[in-house]
């Protein structure tokens, strides 16, 4: 009993050292705690995400307990929720009754952990309560503008059971806001080529962690509906295999 | 013929046309009547196949020598039923087709002599005569009359090889029939009746908690009688009577896998489900009785419970895969019941990718709860459109974020402002130069490609389309999968 103890308290300054890289293989457990609920949860307080989303985030991953929004619905969304479902995680996707399945297998989210509730129904605050009891990650396009009261009620359960909500729409107390501040679609011409690819600037501001917007360029998707980090300062047409020549001519 | 003893497959059935089902709760009579016969039945042998209602078998050897021959315990049985003032017919021969048959026989010729023997070897020759239609396989039956075999003792002479070939596997089995052959052996087993728990409530329970206080020791009695006899049920009927006689009905998945706890959890979720009275996201049954659980039911109160196995199977345990499967938790699974329980069944779905060329047939929404196991629903969701065949004319990769379940119009102008159209041979009447979407302001299109014509199902006047699929890009930096059908724009996804 007392060694086992002393070997759990053992672990984590071995674990400081690289924590970025062990964040990566969810090894490390930040010490904060998020509340009550934290004690029945599995794993970190961190959801690990896609490797070319980590610079965007404080953490480089997911924060148990915290909202994010990311604008309108969008692959940005689906791309989010890829890491953790990877992970272990379920996901749900509520209100959103034109979820791509498709791209979102592309981008990594495995739809054997993906629930789709299409309609929340008008009590939907309550029905979003349910679901963050059960599922890591809750991705929700509300249906109206919640109320003040509805909404921190919905804070306080994303808190109390650890787990992440992803609002696709604005959502005023977020820890973290993500949006695509500019995209270039590659691959298509004047009718000519296919969509091959989009080149989108996401920026990532809020409260949490960064003192200024930190901005990346992702292919949003790539050619194979992957999410990557676009190869900086490397020539942009070198980073679109297969895709160069249509890019130049859209320019 | 079959490797079986003959007097192993003497079977002995019973059939008694004023039977009910006994889900037809409260109709008095006819339940009863199913109560009343089964076990009337019972008496002779415990182990009694309940086929469907108003038939029931079991294998006569035993009981027959026990009550001192066939013919007396087919006269027995008879008599018993008879007593209940019930018409009858008894029937005994090798196998359950001709032991069927042989006992509308005895049904059809009246009270007086109710029971048909068939002899031990007899069951050919006892079939013979009949007309093919009795095997049950309208199609069949009418084809075979169309080749000119009208009797069994016909379709029976023909080789069991060329009726397989000429008539596939339904063909065989029904040749198998004929030839006085089981298509499968009988399974005995006790009534499924017998394993239903109920309780009343009297008063009438006015508040939830009360019932659902009561639905955890019903469990608890459901179980063990399951378990006693080494069955699981793969689904539980909770079934709520209020004393106005209006029923709530919901099936619960079960798999031998809940508590009673959660049983009586979910007999809570029906409750508050039914008094929060969604309209619209209700089915079935219980949308009918929250329609008027406003201001009957509730005044009320609920006078019975009663849970019912459903699909019963034999208990095995359960294992699970050693990796690699999507084990829905129990966290999961809960709060997604939960949502079913506030919104009706259909309210999550679980994806399971499919095959096919629209962005929209490449995914199939199964509900929650309908699906064993991840493998399981994909074989049979996928059936007729499996992922790994190519899909010529399928939208290339990368697929859409945004897929439009119904459509969304849209209108695609060219330079001069007029629709722009596809030509049979898809060429267009002009480059598409402005987009507007469900009647939006008209945004430039930048770049697009297309069209690419697909004629899908064109054998089937019912099902068959052409269209010319586009993909666009308008100048806010959006794009689309724009489809042409029948002269009228579509969006059908977007790539946002």
């Amino acid at each position: 009993m007392g060694a086992a103890v002393a070997q759990v308290t053992s672990l984590p300054p071995s674990g400081r050292d690289g924590l970025a890289g062990l964040l990566a293989e969810r090894t490390v457990r930040s010490g904060r705690e998020i509340g009550a609920g934290s004690g029945v949860l599995s794993g970190a307080d961190l959801l690990p995400v896609l490797p070319a989303l980590r610079d965007l985030l404080p953490d480089g991953a997911l924060q148990r307990g915290s909202v994010v929004a990311a604008g309108s619905w969008s692959l940005l969304c689906l791309a989010l929720a890829a890491g953790p479902v990877a992970a272990g995680a379920w996901c749900v996707a509520a209100g959103i009754p034109e979820f791509g399945v498709l791209a979102a297998a592309d981008a990594g989210l495995d739809p054997a952990r993906l629930l789709l509730i299409p309609d929340l129904g008008p009590n939907w605050p309550q029905a979003v309560a349910s679901l963050l009891d059960g599922c890591d990650l809750v991705v929700l396009r509300p249906p109206n503008r919640p109320p003040a009261q509805a909404r921190r009620k919905l804070e306080a359960a994303v808190r109390r059971h650890g787990a992440v909500l992803l609002v696709a729409g604005d959502w005023d107390g977020a820890q973290l806001r993500l949006r695509i501040a500019a995209q270039e679609w590659t691959g298509i011409g004047s009718g000519h080529g296919r969509l091959r690819g989009r080149r989108a600037q996401v920026v990532a501001d809020g409260r949490g962690g960064w003192s200024r917007p930190q901005a990346r360029w992702l292919w949003l998707p790539g050619p194979d509906g992957a999410v990557t980090a676009v190869a900086e300062e490397a020539g942009e047409s070198s980073a679109a295999p297969g895709s160069g020549a249509e890019q130049a001519k859209i320019g | 013929m079959t490797g079986q003893p003959d007097r192993d497959r003497r079977v002995l059935a019973v059939r008694c046309p004023a039977w009910r089902p006994p889900s037809l709760v409260g109709a008095g009579p006819g339940a009863r009547a199913f109560e009343l016969v089964v076990s009337a039945v019972q008496e002779f042998c415990p182990r009694i196949e309940v086929l469907r209602p108003g038939i029931c078998a079991f294998a006569v050897r035993g009981p027959a020598r026990y009550f001192g021959g066939e013919a007396e315990l087919g006269r027995k049985i008879a008599e018993a039923v008879t007593r209940l003032g019930l018409d009858c017919g008894v029937g005994i021969a090798d196998g359950m087709f001709a032991a069927l048959l042989a006992s509308r026989d005895g049904l059809l010729t009246g009270p007086s002599d109710p029971v048909r023997i068939v002899p031990p070897g007899g069951t050919a020759a006892f079939l013979a005569p009949r007309a093919v239609t009795v095997l049950g396989e309208p199609d069949l039956a009418d084809l075979l009359v169309r080749l000119g075999i009208r009797t069994l003792g016909e379709f029976a002479a023909v080789p069991a090889a060329e009726a397989g070939n000429r008539f596939g596997a339904h063909g065989l089995l029904a040749h198998r029939l004929a030839r006085g052959l089981d298509p499968r052996p009988l399974s005995a087993g006790p009534p499924p009746a017998d394993l239903s728990v109920q309780i009343e409530f009297d008063p009438p329970a006015e508040q939830s908690e009360r019932v659902v206080f009561a639905a955890k020791s019903l469990a608890g009695q459901l179980h063990a009688q399951l378990a006693a006899s080494g069955l699981a049920c793969v689904r539980v009927e909770v079934e709520v009577i209020c004393d106005n006689g209006e029923e709530i009905t919901r099936l619960w998945r079960h798999d031998g896998l809940l508590s009673e706890l959660a049983v009586a959890e979910r007999v809570r979720w029906q409750l508050d489900g039914w008094r929060a009275g969604q309209p619209g996201g209700e089915s079935g049954e219980s949308g009918e009785s929250s329609e008027s659980g406003g201001d009957g039911c509730q005044a009320g109160g609920i006078s019975l419970l009663r849970l019912v196995p459903d699909q019963l199977v034999q208990a095995q345990g359960r294992q699970l895969g050693l990796w690699g499967d999507a084990v829905v938790s129990d966290r999961v699974a809960r709060a997604a019941v939960r949502i079913q329980a506030m919104l009706g069944h259909d309210a999550v779905r679980q994806p399971v990718l499919s095959g096919g060329r629209s962005p929209s047939d490449q995914a199939v929404l199964v509900p929650f709860g309908d699906t064993e196991a991840p493998g399981d629903s994909a074989a049979s969701y996928q059936a007729g459109r499996p992922v790994d065949r190519p899909w010529p004319g399928r939208i290339p990769a990368p697929a859409p974020a945004t897929v439009y379940p119904l459509p969304r119009p849209a209108r695609v102008t060219d330079g001069s402002g007029s629709l722009v159209e596809v030509t049979g041979r898809g060429q267009l009447s002009g480059e598409p130069a402005r987009l507007s979407v469900a009647a939006g302001a008209p945004v430039a299109v930048t770049a697009w490609t297309g069209p690419w014509p697909v004629t899908e199902r064109w054998w089937d006047t019912e099902q068959a389309c052409r269209k010319a699929r586009f993909q666009l890009v308008t100048a806010d930096g959006a794009a689309w999968l724009a489809v042409v059908q029948d002269g009228r724009w579509l969006i059908e996804a977007s790539y946002d």
